[in-house]
């Protein structure tokens, strides 16, 4: 087991490194525009481009470039981690990152209990009573929900509910996080966000639950739970979820990965302020630091987490050998 | 994927009893998989509904211009200046401009119905290039294995720990040079968007086919092949890929709407396909800043984008309830 | 999407800074009367109280010495004393604030002096009084290659051994210091002349560059590459941003937040500002403007920063509460730029007809119609000197730039006159086109581009974000692009050199970051011009550069439609009062009810 996390392990940083690798490679073999350029002002001479040229290091070669980045994410040289400098502001990096962090951590947090929440016991419900009203009606519900884009339910939940702007106006809408105080004010910001994304994601749970119970109450071991007298709430209950949940897991993993990485739609219809906003605004301005820091930082999410999906399976599924 | 959620619909169906049957349990059956197909699925009044309604929408994207004409639509691009208040706002729906106008005074209705164009489009050449690759990867790494199944299933890995928006997004802005990129062959606008979904798109597919592959190339009548002198070659396309054409089309229609939804966003998020074209993601976009006051210019294109998306959602649940003998259906 | 580039950057080059100038002075800003909302009539104020800004995004640089556009130029009128600064409520008159009195130009403008008032103290932990050193230094400083200003070199750059992107801490031996309160400047000739370009350095010594730094405190965060002076400057002006006891400015969070409290070392009696508010705050990633609008129009103590309101609240403030928003000429235009060297715009007649034929009035309403501005009848926009002498709104009655609404027979006559008979073009050649990818100006773009195609015009338009428009295509002349929709300028302060020089003299017309967009190359022109810039002598400066604005205006070279007013809004407490060189609230003046 050991062995197996720490080749895991090693495997994650190669993975972590070519990622680096591509994204320096895509950003600076097919530049949008000459950082240079942009942080010069509107009438900039050749010698002051130049000058910036050196600031910034971009004459050197791509490979000491890539380098010296290399340098600013690892605590080997004397200025310590900082993933580079802005362009931009000219600060640090990963400062400004994990400042805009907690915002997306929470997000993320909120939507994924949301969803649990919900698509669990509909799922469970429709499982047992297959081809029931209610089952119809969720499933339909949860189709619709799958096919619905996340800033279109977004806009349309601002236009009713948002308390400012709304035909109903019910809830904090946009930007309203920011504004928001302490941690019920700002969990009041997020009713709204955390619906909207958890929407499509709580269908797609519950069609699956569903999916999986229904193979799983046909298994024989089901079957002798029942045979041995214990009462369907049992069965179904201790038996039959337990197991059926257990491949929820790795969905879970890899949608908490990609979210960490940034809801760029939904942080977008929103206004948050959390890591996909901050990677979007740096590939419009172009500052290749930030967005080689938040494309590290997304990907080592979704690497992490499948990580730790395996490992927790090894847990809880003792048929899984390494 | 687009919403995020794309990643677990995907795994969804690769833990669907779809499997079972993939696996080549009846594959090879006397029968045609196709045809067994089509039987179930037709009994599906649902999926048939859907089914008819993507049909009516490509006629609609095919004749987009008879069609808006006929319908007493303006141009999709004519602008007018009199759709619009002092302050330049639109107006909204009224005879002369059913689902009202946008912000610079084009008519809204015509714009959904040309926006149908981009969203098909992207929907069956993207899928279409994404399977493509997708199976040939999957089938050389399935079925030689070793070091080349060690390299491909690497890659795959990399491609699939890739934020794939932020790539797009990031793709889209560098390659919207004069002469786009990689030697002008990508140029902005659709065919950067096609990319993206196959770049986005073909680890999912790979990782299913090889998957699949590696079952299949144990089985009986690889064999008996093999004993009857075919070659590596002939044995891939000629024995082992028929037998995943089921299952190809099945993931296709589930890759579909995703990649319908993955086209909006990131023409939502501006780097999408060029104007004039209209497309429902960019008319979503640019309703953002006034959806609080032209309801009907986010409305029309939303609703468009739910429903297509929907159809072959439920298209997509039909043929999987159909190639699904345990009768779990979905719906 | 109106997000994101909605800061700074969305206009980029329009949005740069601005100031008046000329040389005048006067201690009168105290006097009042008037509302000091649409106006920039200063208001005797209420002391106290906290003013919160609502910024989309961040400023271009904290740093005094790097900062080059209109936030920037807010935090500086707030925190800094420059030199001279431009009165609050004449943005084409200068006045004295660091300095004693106005400068003494050269006649032959190789010299430029300056005294400064004395007792002018540093902020905490610098706390001691302001020499003209300081100010040699903050102009030295300008050329390092560390800290690289983006126009000390067209301004500055005539210095006597001064060059762009100089090793940290290279002295210009050009300025000179006699004594604590005197500042002299020595310019070299312009190449084969006899007289400098001291007349354009006198009046840019409103700039941020012109605002002191104490060198035995800043020279230690003046090294490596990137200078972090920034983040620990010392200010000179009533307030500074909130900052540790070792000057560390805690105030600003990068793209969350600046906060500033008042500067204790500064001497009311010594500066031209009243700073009414105790403490200003900006709160930024406030991307959706309608709800930022909304925020200010109905809460309280609020004002706008980066980010205009959108049309929808523009109408409404101006129905139900238009004392709430105030819209001041910006001293800047747009243009739709025609590349005087790609065909068929390397004719004069086809360039005229495409002004000729423009419905201006549909580019207006992009932007949100009459109330943001007026259509254009020459380049020299209004609060710029040299906009009177160019004819104000009436302009040189050009027959091509008459009608706002576009006139469909002049334009078949300027047609006809090159050679398309049917008044129509005619050629069938692709013109490539490169306009902004979101915001009003992608709007903008699309609506150009369909008049063009209503012309004749075979019109490929593609839509880029703002920065790669500039940096790949616009900017770039071998890129060959003819049509750019989305540019424009603003002048850096209120002289008409600023507006004209960089972006029509054939003379500027570089191969990358080239800013003269149609690449406009008349020798008369550029001879104008480079005699006009030796003048020292505003009034004539001004009638000089009128004549160059008819001479410009005459080629075409671009479809001029609008010259922009800047929109703010605050909250019903708040007594705003707009700078208005900057065009927008000047932080120093403003008060709360």
């Amino acid at each position: 087991m050991a062995a197996y996390i720490v080749r895991r392990l090693a495997w994650v940083i190669v993975l972590l490194f070519v990622i680096t690798l591509i994204t320096f490679t895509i950003f600076t073999v097919l530049p949008a525009a000459d950082p240079a350029a942009l942080r010069a002002g509107r009438q900039p001479s050749p010698e002051l481009i130049e000058s910036i040229r050196q600031q910034f290091g971009l004459d050197d070669p791509k490979p000491i470039q890539f380098l010296r980045y290399i340098q600013d994410i690892l605590p080997f040289d004397n200025d310590g981690v900082n993933f580079g400098f802005s362009f931009q502001s000219n600060t640090e990096v990963l400062p400004q990152i994990l400042d805009r962090l907690p915002a997306t951590i929470f997000l993320t947090a909120g939507a994924v209990i949301l969803w649990l929440c919900i698509a669990i016991p509909i799922g469970t419900i429709s499982a047992v009573r297959t081809g029931s009203l209610l089952d119809r009606v969720t499933m339909g519900l949860a189709l619709i929900a799958i096919s619905a884009p996340v800033y279109f339910l977004g806009l349309v939940a601002l236009f009713l509910f948002d308390e400012d702007i709304g035909r109903f106006p019910l809830l904090p809408g946009s930007g309203a996080y920011q504004d928001a105080d302490g941690f019920f004010g700002k969990a009041g910001a997020l009713i709204m966000p955390w619906c909207v994304l958890a929407a499509a994601f709580a269908a797609i749970y519950a069609r699956f639950l569903r999916g999986n119970l229904i193979d799983t109450m046909q298994e024989d071991y089901i079957r002798t739970a029942r045979a041995k007298g214990l009462s369907e709430r049992t069965v179904i209950l201790r038996h039959g979820v337990r197991s059926a949940i257990t491949p929820i897991i790795t969905l879970l993993g890899l949608d908490i990965g990609i979210l960490l990485g940034g809801a760029i739609l939904t942080e977008t219809v929103f206004n948050i302020q959390g890591i996909g906003r901050f990677a979007y605004d740096a590939i419009v301005r172009f500052d290749l630091p930030v967005i080689q820091g938040t494309v590290l930082f997304g990907a080592f999410f979704i690497v992490m987490m499948s990580l730790i999906v395996d490992i927790l399976y090894a847990f809880i599924d003792p048929r899984v050998r390494y | 994927m687009s919403t995020g959620a794309g990643a677990s619909d995907l795994l969804h169906a690769e833990d669907s009893g779809l499997d079972e049957i993939v696996r080549g349990d009846q594959a090879v059956a006397a029968r045609s998989p196709l045809q067994l197909f089509w039987r179930r699925f037709r009994r599906d009044r649902v999926a048939m509904a859907a089914l008819v309604f993507i049909v009516v929408l490509i006629l609609v994207a095919a004749f987009a211009g008879p069609v808006s004409r006929l319908l007493g639509a303006p141009d999709p691009n004519a602008q007018s200046t009199e759709a619009l208040d002092d302050f330049g706002l639109p107006s909204g729906p009224s005879s002369d401009h059913l689902f009202g106008v946008d912000t610079i005074g084009r008519d809204v209705f015509a714009r959904v119905l040309y926006g149908a164009q981009v969203s098909l489009a992207v929907a069956f050449i993207g899928t279409g290039l994404s399977v493509f690759f997708g199976v040939i990867l999957g089938l050389i790494a399935g079925f030689y294995r070793s070091w080349i199944d060690t390299i491909i299933a690497r890659s795959l890995d990399i491609m699939l720990a890739f934020p794939v928006l932020l790539l797009g997004l990031g793709l889209a802005t560098a390659c919207s040079g004069a002469d786009g990129c990689a030697g002008g062959l990508l140029q902005p606008g659709l065919p950067i968007v096609i990319f993206i979904i196959v770049l986005a798109n073909t680890p999912y597919v790979a990782r299913i086919i090889r998957g699949q592959v590696l079952s299949l190339r144990e089985k009986e009548f690889v064999e008996a092949s093999r004993s009857l002198g075919a070659g590596n070659f002939r044995i891939m396309f000629r024995d082992i890929l028929p037998n995943l054409v089921a299952p190809i089309i099945v993931y296709a229609t589930l890759f579909i709407p995703a990649n319908i939804l993955l086209e909006a966003a990131l023409s939502f998020l501006g780097v999408g396909v060029q104007p004039p074209r209209a497309s429902w993601g960019k008319m979503l976009s640019d309703a953002i800043s006034i959806f609080n006051d032209a309801w009907w210019f986010m409305m029309f294109p939303g609703l468009a984008l739910l429903l297509t998306v929907l159809a072959f959602n439920l298209v997509g649940d039909g043929l999987q309830d159909a190639l699904n003998p345990k009768g779990t259906k979905s719906r | 999407m109106r997000r994101s580039v909605q800061w700074t950057l969305i206009l980029g080059v329009l949005l740069a800074l601005s100031f008046g100038v000329a040389a005048c002075g006067g201690d009168d800003d105290s006097d009042s009367g008037e509302q000091g909302t649409t106006a920039g009539t200063p208001a005797e104020g209420k002391k106290g109280g906290k003013l919160t800004a609502l910024w989309a995004g961040d400023t271009d640089n904290i740093d005094p010495g790097i900062t080059y556009y209109q936030m920037g130029t807010q935090i500086i009128r707030a925190t800094q004393a420059t030199l001279y600064s431009p009165k609050i409520d004449d943005a084409a008159v200068n006045e004295p604030q660091l300095a004693e009195s106005d400068p003494q130009v050269a006649e032959d403008g190789c010299t430029v002096t300056v005294k400064i008032k004395e007792g002018w103290k540093f902020s905490p932990p610098v706390d001691r009084v302001v020499t003209t050193k300081d100010i040699k230094y903050a102009i030295e400083r300008g050329f390092f290659s560390n800290v690289n200003n983006g126009y000390a070199g067209p301004y500055f750059g005539g210095l006597d051994g001064a060059k762009v992107g100089a090793d940290p801490g290279t002295k210009i031996p050009g300025i000179e210091t006699p004594d604590d309160t005197t500042i002299v400047f020595n310019l070299k000739p312009a190449e084969g002349q006899d007289k400098c370009a001291g007349g354009i350095l006198a009046q840019a010594l409103v700039m941020p560059l012109a605002a002191p730094v104490p060198e035995e405190y800043a020279s230690k965060f003046d090294k490596g590459t990137n200078s972090t002076y920034g983040q620990n400057q010392v200010s000179t002006g009533p307030y500074m941003i909130e900052n540790d006891t070792a000057g560390k400015a805690i105030g600003y969070e990068a793209g969350r937040r600046i906060h500033l409290v008042r500067n204790p070392n500064w001497d009311e009696s010594l500066d031209n500002r009243p700073a009414y508010v105790d403490e200003i705050e900006v709160q930024q990633g406030n991307d959706d403007a309608t709800v930022m609008a909304r925020k200010i129009l109905e809460g309280q103590s609020l004002i706008t920063g980066d980010q205009p309101p959108p049309p929808a609240i523009l109408k409404r403030a101006l129905t139900d509460q238009k004392d709430q928003i105030a819209l001041v000429p910006g001293g800047s235009g747009r243009w739709i730029s025609l590349n005087t060297t790609v065909k068929p715009f390397d004719d004069l007649n086809v360039r005229k007809a495409v002004s000729a034929g423009m419905d201006r009035d549909a580019l207006r309403l992009t932007r949100g119609g009459e109330a943001i501005g007026d259509i254009a009848t020459h380049y020299l926009p209004p609060g710029l000197a040299g906009y009177e002498e160019a004819g104000a709104a009436e302009g040189f009655g050009l027959d091509f730039m008459a009608n706002p609404k576009g006139d469909k027979a002049l334009m078949a006559e300027y047609f006809k006159k090159a050679g398309f008979s049917s008044g129509k073009y005619e050629g069938s050649e692709k013109l490539l086109m490169v306009g902004d990818n979101e915001g009003v100006g992608a709007k903008t773009a699309e609506v150009a581009a369909e008049q063009l195609r209503g012309m004749g015009f075979n019109i490929e338009l593609r839509q880029v974000t703002h920065d790669a428009m500039y940096n790949k295509f616009c900017n770039r002349p071998p890129s060959n692009t003819a049509i750019c929709p989305n540019v424009g300028w603003i002048k850096d302060f209120s002289d008409p050199q600023t507006y004209l020089d960089p972006t029509f003299n054939g003379e500027n017309i570089i191969q990358t970051n080239n800013v003269n967009w149609p690449e406009l190359d008349v020798p008369e022109i550029n001879q104008a011009m480079n005699d006009a810039k030796l003048l020292t002598d505003p009034a004539e400066r001004a009638e000089a550069w009128a004549e160059i604005d008819r001479m410009v205006s005459e080629q075409a070279p671009t479809v001029n439609w609008i010259w922009d007013k800047d929109v703010s809004l605050q909250s019903s407490n708040v007594l705003g009062v707009i700078d208005e060189a900057n065009g927008i609230w000047d932080w120093a003046h403003t008060s709360l009810k």
